[in-house]
């Protein structure tokens, strides 16, 4: 099968807008309380909030700050060996107040306070797919504003 | 209210997987040890509290019924005269929700004597690498699946973390890791049933691979195969069974915080900002329901055995059970005074580090630990000073944890 027959799809439905020219991150937000998550859920999970009405599915702010990272060094194993090592994995503090977990578009040059922006991009590809997932690019110069 | 005690405890040698066999005679032959060491026989028991996930390799389906009932075989295995039977989940810290479930029937007097178990049999390499793991949650995989986040990977973060809100370089916490591993594979070295009975050095653990950075392979636990038995009775009982019986002063279990910011294992999003609470505070929260069960605060306890699935998880945990300022805890370490012969000994057993981890079985081999710790019967790695009071915690995915306070009672 050639390049051109394959189909682009997303590594997991739901977790990003796809397709899309500014693909973003799909939380919920709750109407009572205000709590938000990622990915998003049907329950809210502030245990405060009198559930009366479920969540409200929201597009998270595409740009964060780095609260951690990890440089991860050796392949996984089948299934999941499409990781291939070294990658980053950042911890992304978003305006909405959660930390999210997504991989780094690098692993050099990482800060934690620096400022990243989601994008959406090709993870790996098999015979059938290429799978897409989303990333955390660090900002030009990356530092916080 | 009725106290309870340990009053004998038992456990198999932590080896490689698969060695032994993962069978249920296992689990049968560490309980039976522990009830002989007191004269009892499974006719004299109230319950049994069972736990294992005895991971299977590689074949998901076999993780359902046979483990899920291990506590209802290990009874139709050894005899029972219709004993109550509980079957326990709580990742890594599983063992301590059981702990904590018998101490509760011993304290409210619906039980007298009652068996707790764990076993497990750990493949090697990651749990989470099964498709058919994935539920609709999106918690367990799918951050493995999508984000390529392995445990260590939330453990590295959380180091690197640390080092910056103290304004340290990371190499500083590479260092404090190393040193740890150092010191606890001494004490495991004198454990005949630890699975790693040698020393690693410093310089060795700072050569050996970094696996996910700043953790190198050393600073993480293996995973192991073993079993553990602990018997707990109502303190009347305790004292006619034995002369040495060992209070069970507090038993605390945890569970996740909505309003924790540190990223939690097998999640891809904990709160932030406003939202955040103070940094982990899930880990904090069952100890400081320990002291208050107990009565006591760090200043009581003479040492603590603790879950150190990485040499991180020893600095977080000393910062969490002393509640002090981080830069004590990074003293107590660099001046090894959590050896066998420092102010505040931990893993005195070796810990997680040198018998590598038996999932739902290693809250069992702390509490035989402190146990045996405080009944001076450790032999040549018999903590140096005199011991009264010690506390065991467990640490596990999707925000499960145990604190256990144990206490000399003669």
């Amino acid at each position: 099968m050639s390049q051109a027959q394959k189909k682009v799809v997303p590594i997991v439905e739901g977790l990003f807008t796809w397709p899309s020219d500014h693909p973003r991150l799909i939380g919920s937000r709750c109407p009572v309380c205000g709590s938000v998550q990622f990915p998003k859920s049907s329950v809210c999970n502030n245990p405060e909030c009198d559930h009366s009405r479920p969540p409200e599915e929201i597009l998270l702010s595409d740009e964060g700050t780095l609260y951690s990272f990890d440089v991860h060094m050796y392949d996984l194993r089948e299934p999941f060996d499409y990781h291939k090592a070294p990658y980053a994995i950042g911890a992304v503090e978003l305006p909405e107040g959660l930390i999210v977990i997504g991989r780094l578009t690098r692993t050099d040059g990482l800060k934690i306070g620096m400022r990243v922006r989601m994008k959406v991009d090709k993870l790996y590809e098999d015979g059938e797919n290429i799978y897409l997932t989303y990333f955390f690019e660090p900002v030009d110069g990356g530092e916080r504003r | 209210m009725t106290e309870s005690a340990v009053v004998s405890a038992a456990i198999s040698d932590w080896v490689e997987a698969g060695k032994p066999a993962p069978t249920v005679e296992v689990v049968a032959s560490v309980a039976l040890e522990a009830m002989r060491r007191v004269g009892l026989r499974p006719a004299d028991l109230d319950a049994v509290i069972s736990t294992t996930s005895a991971m299977p390799f590689g074949h998901p389906t076999f993780l359902t019924t046979p483990a899920q009932h291990m506590g209802h075989r290990l009874a139709g295995k050894m005899g029972s005269n219709g004993l109550q039977v509980f079957n326990v989940s709580g990742a890594c810290a599983s063992a301590a929700a059981a702990f904590s479930i018998a101490d509760s029937m011993i304290k409210s007097g619906k039980a007298k004597k009652v068996l707790v178990v764990g076993y497990d049999n750990s493949p090697r390499g990651f749990y989470f690498s099964f498709n058919s793991y994935l539920d609709t949650d999106m918690t367990i995989g799918y951050p493995l699946k999508v984000v390529g986040a392995v445990n260590p990977s939330y453990w590295a973060m959380w180091a690197r973390r640390r080092a910056y809100e103290m304004g340290k370089p990371v190499e500083d916490i590479k260092e404090l890791m190393a040193i740890i591993k150092e010191e606890l594979s001494k004490n495991g070295a004198l454990n005949p049933h630890a699975r790693y009975k040698r020393v690693f050095t410093v310089k060795e653990v700072m050569e050996s691979p970094i696996v996910d950075d700043p953790l190198h392979l050393y600073m993480i636990s293996a995973v192991s195969s073993g079993a553990g038995a602990v018997l707990l009775a109502d303190m009347d009982t305790a004292r006619r069974l034995t002369d040495k019986p060992v209070k069970v002063a507090a038993s605390a279990v945890g569970g996740p915080l909505h309003n924790e910011p540190s990223p939690r294992l097998t999640y891809f999003a904990t709160a932030g900002g406003r939202r955040a609470g103070k940094p982990f505070y899930e880990w904090r929260k069952p100890i400081e329901d320990a002291y208050r069960q107990a009565g006591m605060g760090a200043e009581d306890l003479d040492f603590a055995e603790v879950h150190d699935t990485s040499a991180f998880h020893v600095i977080n945990w000393i910062d969490q059970i002393m509640g002090w300022e981080r830069e004590e805890t990074d003293r107590l370490i660099r001046g090894r005074e959590f050896g066998r012969g420092g102010k505040f000994p931990i893993n005195a057993s070796g810990g997680t580090t040198s018998f590598g981890e038996a999932v739902y079985a290693q809250a069992l081999m702390e509490v035989y630990e402190i146990f045996t710790q405080l009944r001076g019967e450790a032999g040549e790695r018999q903590i140096r000073k005199e011991i009264k009071v010690g506390m065991a915690t467990a640490y596990g995915a999707y925000g499960s944890y145990g604190a256990i306070i144990l206490e000399r009672a003669w």
